[in-house]
């Protein structure tokens, strides 16, 4: 069976090895970029959110280049992306895809439907060979994790531009060619060491900003124009809350994350869905670690980020902190977000100035 | 001989038709409404009845467009019509095997889908201007460039540069930002039929099943560069009727002669209707809080109409 | 003591639960007074500018009353239906606290949860956090409650008899009042939010106007309860949503049915959860051949627009029916 799943950020990589080792061959989904996203808006609903589209277009790419059956999760709500794998379903259906579409619902609620489903995929393959292709996938997921959040440390200090993002892409396929456990240990040992040796200018005390929001747009670099990156690009420290590794392991089996949710009770007292109540409470944890700034990244029309932005106004007042919040879609241009941020950094600037000049 | 009178008050411009039994065009206007509906109409009506043999005998009148109560109410109509319907009858009656009608007017857009001559699906824009011709005029005019020569300089354009933008204001600062990078001005002219044709695609046409025969009618069918986009984004040939400006008109006539012959009298003012006192008033309903606007029109110093209000408080005379 | 009920969103479906709950425990309830343009523009004027009209109505509707009343009614509407994975949408859930960071000079808001999946305990936490705010005791809370919860399930049954849903609902208002017609050439399912439906100003007179154009016009509150929940088996998973699923559930009950020549969906401009439920029941409607149309209404939403597209869609129902 030639299997293909959604593309966000570098997941796809560890994606590919698990399913790989099932036995299957991948259609690697392809970095979406203005055709996935015009293709996958012509067949969404208009006021679907960017994800919905894009994943749309990812799958009719893939499909295109002959996949066989989508993977992708699902969810319980009340954020409209756990029913995104029906609907995706009923619209390849109903342009005539004879496909099959297996979407993980977490297992939280109905064990033995996540089993059945999970069976779909590992066929025959004894337990011990599963057991290898789930293990290393959540070891591979987050070693990509460790080394993006490093590579965001490093970058707005680098001292010859673009060397990082060089740097990153060998890690990249470093990471890509481990296959067992130890393989995957020695890439994080080898990237970690080849980051490290970026040549940085140590005097630059970079600006520090928090990203929060919805996680597909935070996580996706084509949907948010690589926007911790450009960051980095302007020397600014971009660190952001969600990381996928983090987020598979709160929605399946451990409760975390509990301090996040309390830091957010005073402005928000209910599970809004999505990152909406995350969003708040990360603002108010950014800001009281001294954070300049927080960026905040949605979909157009994302209702749990609607909740939260309109609470956003008052945190970030109470706690003095600046907030750009960037709704995105697929008339969004790269020129009005860059111009956005270039603006917000000179905003941070001159705050950080004014306090120093304020306590001298 | 008999004749009917087809009525189009659009809000940017105002079209007038006569045909005959059998919808042959014996005269018609095309001219801004220029904000002035009453007398763009009287001024229309003018011009016309000169052009019309004398043994022409209107027999019946048909209104449409946004503007079709206050219509109505200047010429006496005998049928008061959407637009939609008003298209769609004009293009199966001229391209009978028509399956999409694609009509553009000035702030609004629609699109049409028929079967065997019988509506079967539509829509409306939804969102602003950016699918509409004012978008076109607007950047025309920014770009100074003569809307007329807007098409053709399109086509001179091998690769249109990429104008993102859902409406009209964001459309323009991204063309500002392509222009900056240097792109030239065909292909950032190119780059709007694009656009325009993308927006209209992605709002007006969403989930339609256009099929062909498909026609392109409305004030923005004039524009070569907006149907070769068409042509290119649909991947078939598209049909631009003759009188492809006055279709709703001629659809409203249409309407008209077949009303009137059922009825057997018309509510024609005549052509002195021209030369009557029309005035507007209109007037806050202070009665709650919507504060309605309630339009009067008066003919010759008598209330004739009044409409505006949300609740029924107004409707009678 | 007078508790402010803003006539909007859950208004429209559950009037008689919270007007019954109030009402058993001696309270004065005040409606907002009917939605107008002053109400739209005090809410434009207070909500984020990215939210949908209903939840700018909201606002303005918290804004219309909060000078005449002790209490605000803004519950955490969780579910009322047992039915285990729903809710509602997440602008919703978040609404006390919105209106709260948005809106100043507002009386204290009875906020508390009402969740009928929880156990009785911690229901009963809740009752007691209102309790407390009101200044009775909890058991009177609970009693009321539950006083109300039967006034709501008989009305339902009402409804369920193809009365006129605002009627039962006791949210009729005079302009409305125009329903008894003779019987209809044409029949048309409009389906869409209670609170869009119901709502003339924000719908501007959709129901009067289709009407006055001679259509019999039915809505999902007038399917039985019962067989909306057999519909629900015709999707592979329910939505999150209760009052999207009722409206998709009462579409297909409709489009299934062969009763109705038309299906016309009401949505708000840039709502979330209707990009899926519009969806769905146009993919329904085509799959069935059973024409539909979607209205989208917003705060620039004019008169002149939905009649036009209502007269569109209505003729082109009758050319349809006379060529057969």
């Amino acid at each position: 069976m030639k299997i293909t799943f959604p593309h966000m950020g570098s997941s796809p990589i560890a994606f590919r090895m698990m399913i790989e080792k099932l036995g299957h061959q991948v259609v690697m989904p392809l970095r979406p970029n203005e055709k996935t996203l015009s293709l996958g808006s012509h067949y969404s609903p208009e006021f679907a959110c960017i994800p919905f589209k894009i994943l749309l277009g990812t799958y009719l790419e893939a499909i295109k280049r002959g996949a066989e059956m989508i993977i992708t999760s699902g969810g319980m709500g009340p954020c409209r992306a756990g029913y995104y794998g029906v609907l995706h379903e009923k619209i390849l259906k109903d342009l005539g895809y004879d496909i099959d579409f297996v979407v993980l619902e977490p297992p939280q609620k109905k064990a033995v439907n996540f089993i059945k489903k999970l069976s779909k995929i590992t066929r025959s393959n004894s337990l011990s060979v599963v057991w290898d292709a789930l293990s290393t996938a959540w070891q591979k997921l987050k070693v990509l994790d460790l080394i993006e959040a490093l590579s965001y440390e490093i970058r707005p200090r680098e001292a010859v531009k673009n060397e990082t993002t060089n740097v990153m892409e060998e890690c990249y396929k470093l990471i890509d060619r481990a296959w067992t456990k130890e393989e995957i240990k020695e890439s994080l040992d080898r990237c970690t060491k080849m980051l490290k040796a970026v040549k940085t200018k140590d005097s630059i005390k970079p600006l520090k900003v928090g990203i929060i929001g919805e996680i597909y747009v935070v996580l996706e670099p084509a949907a948010n124009f690589d926007i911790q990156r450009m960051l980095g690009d302007m020397g600014v420290l971009a660190r952001r809350s969600i990381y996928l590794a983090d987020w598979t392991k709160d929605n399946t089996f451990f409760k975390g994350e509990e301090h996040i949710k309390k830091a957010a009770k005073p402005y928000l007292q209910e599970l809004v869905g999505g990152h909406g109540t995350l969003s708040v409470g990360n603002t108010v944890l950014y800001a009281k670690e001294g954070y300049d700034g927080i960026i905040q990244l949605a979909p157009f029309a994302c209702i749990p980020e609607i909740v939260s932005k309109s609470i956003l106004g008052k945190v970030t007042s109470d706690l003095d902190i600046p907030l750009l919040t960037l709704f995105i879609d697929e008339q969004t241009g790269k020129a009005g977000v860059k111009t956005r941020l270039e603006a917000f950094v000179d905003l941070m600037q001159s705050r950080r100035n004014h306090k120093r000049e304020a306590l001298a | 001989m008999k004749a009917y009178l087809g009525v189009d008050v659009g809000s940017v411009s105002t079209k007038l038709i006569v045909v005959d039994d059998f919808l042959n065009i014996l005269a018609s206007i095309y001219t801004s409404t220029a904000g002035r509906p009453i007398e763009t109409l009287q001024e229309c009506l003018r011009t016309i009845h000169p052009d019309l043999d004398s043994d022409i005998e209107i027999c019946g009148v048909g209104v449409t467009g946004s503007g079709r109560e206050v219509a109505s109410v200047i010429v006496g109509a005998d049928i008061v019509k959407n637009e939609i319907t008003a298209h769609a009858i004009a293009a199966s009656h001229m391209v009978p095997e028509v399956g999409t009608i694609i009509e553009i007017g000035g702030q609004d857009s629609k699109i049409i889908i028929l079967k065997n001559g019988i509506v079967t699906d539509f829509a409306m824009n939804t969102v602003c201007a950016a699918g509409t011709g004012s978008f076109l005029d607007h950047q025309a005019a920014r770009l100074g460039i003569p809307i007329e020569d807007f098409g053709a300089l399109a086509l001179k354009c091998e690769n249109p540069v990429r104008i993102a933008g859902r409406c009209s204001v964001f459309a323009e600062s991204d063309m500002i930002h392509k222009q900056q990078l240097g792109h030239s001005t065909e292909s950032i002219i190119a780059g709007l039929c694009e656009a325009l044709v993308r927006n209209y695609l992605n709002n007006v046409g969403k989930g339609k099943d256009i099929k062909p025969t498909v026609v392109f009618q409305g004030g923005v069918a004039a524009n070569v560069g907006i149907k070769a986009a068409f042509e290119n984004a649909l991947g078939c040939e598209i049909i631009v009727p003759e009188h492809f400006v006055v279709m709703g008109a001629i659809g409203v006539a249409f309407l008209a002669r077949n009303h009137t012959k059922k009825v057997g009298n018309t509510k024609f003012k005549g052509f002195d209707a021209s030369e009557f006192d029309y005035q507007a008033r209109s007037f806050e309903c202070k009665n709650c809080s919507n504060l309605c606007e309630i339009i009067q029109i008066y003919q010759n110093g008598e209330l004739a109409a009044r409409w505006g209000g949300r609740c029924g408080r107004w409707d009678t005379l | 003591m007078k508790i402010g009920i803003p006539r909007t969103l859950t208004y429209y479906a559950y009037l008689p639960l919270w007007k019954g709950f109030f009402e058993a425990l001696g309270c004065e309830v005040v409606v907002s007074d009917k939605t107008s343009k002053g109400i739209l523009d005090k809410g434009v004027e207070y909500a984020v500018n990215d939210a949908c009209i209903p939840i700018k109505l909201f606002h303005g509707h918290v804004y219309n009353l909060k000078e005449r009343v002790d209490f605000l009614f803004v519950p955490r509407l969780l579910n009322l239906t047992r039915e285990k994975t729903v809710t509602y949408c997440p602008k919703f859930l978040g609404l006390a606290d919105m209106v709260r960071a948005s809106m100043p000079g507002l009386p204290p808001l009875l906020d508390f949860r009402i969740d009928l999946r929880k156990k009785r305990k911690e229901r009963q936490r809740e009752f007691k956090r209102m309790a407390t705010l009101l200044g009775v005791r909890p058991a009177e809370v609970d009693r009321a409650f539950r006083r109300a919860q039967r006034k709501m399930s008989r009305t339902l049954k009402d409804l369920s008899g193809k009365g006129n849903p605002e009627e039962v609902l006791g949210i009729l208002t005079e302009d409305t009042r125009n329903v008894l017609l003779p019987p209809q050439p044409i029949t048309l399912a409009v389906v869409g939010y209670p609170y869009l439906l119901y709502d003339d100003f924000v719908n501007a007179g959709l129901i009067s106007k289709l009407h006055k154009m001679g259509v019999r016009v039915l809505t999902p509150e007038m399917v039985p309860e019962k067989t909306l929940k057999r519909k629900a088996k015709s999707l592979p998973k329910d939505l999150f949503w209760t009052f999207s699923n009722q409206v998709v559930r009462g579409a297909i009950h409709y489009i299934d049915d062969g009763e109705v020549d038309g299906i016309i969906h009401v949505t708000a401009f840039g709502c979330g959860p209707d990009s899926m439920v519009g969806k769905l029941i146009e993919l329904e409607a085509k799959q069935k051949t059973v024409p539909y149309i979607c209205i989208s209404l917003d705060e620039h939403t004019g008169e002149a627009g939905v009649l036009t597209r209502l007269e569109a869609f209505v003729d082109m129902l009758k050319y349809r029916r006379d060529k057969q």
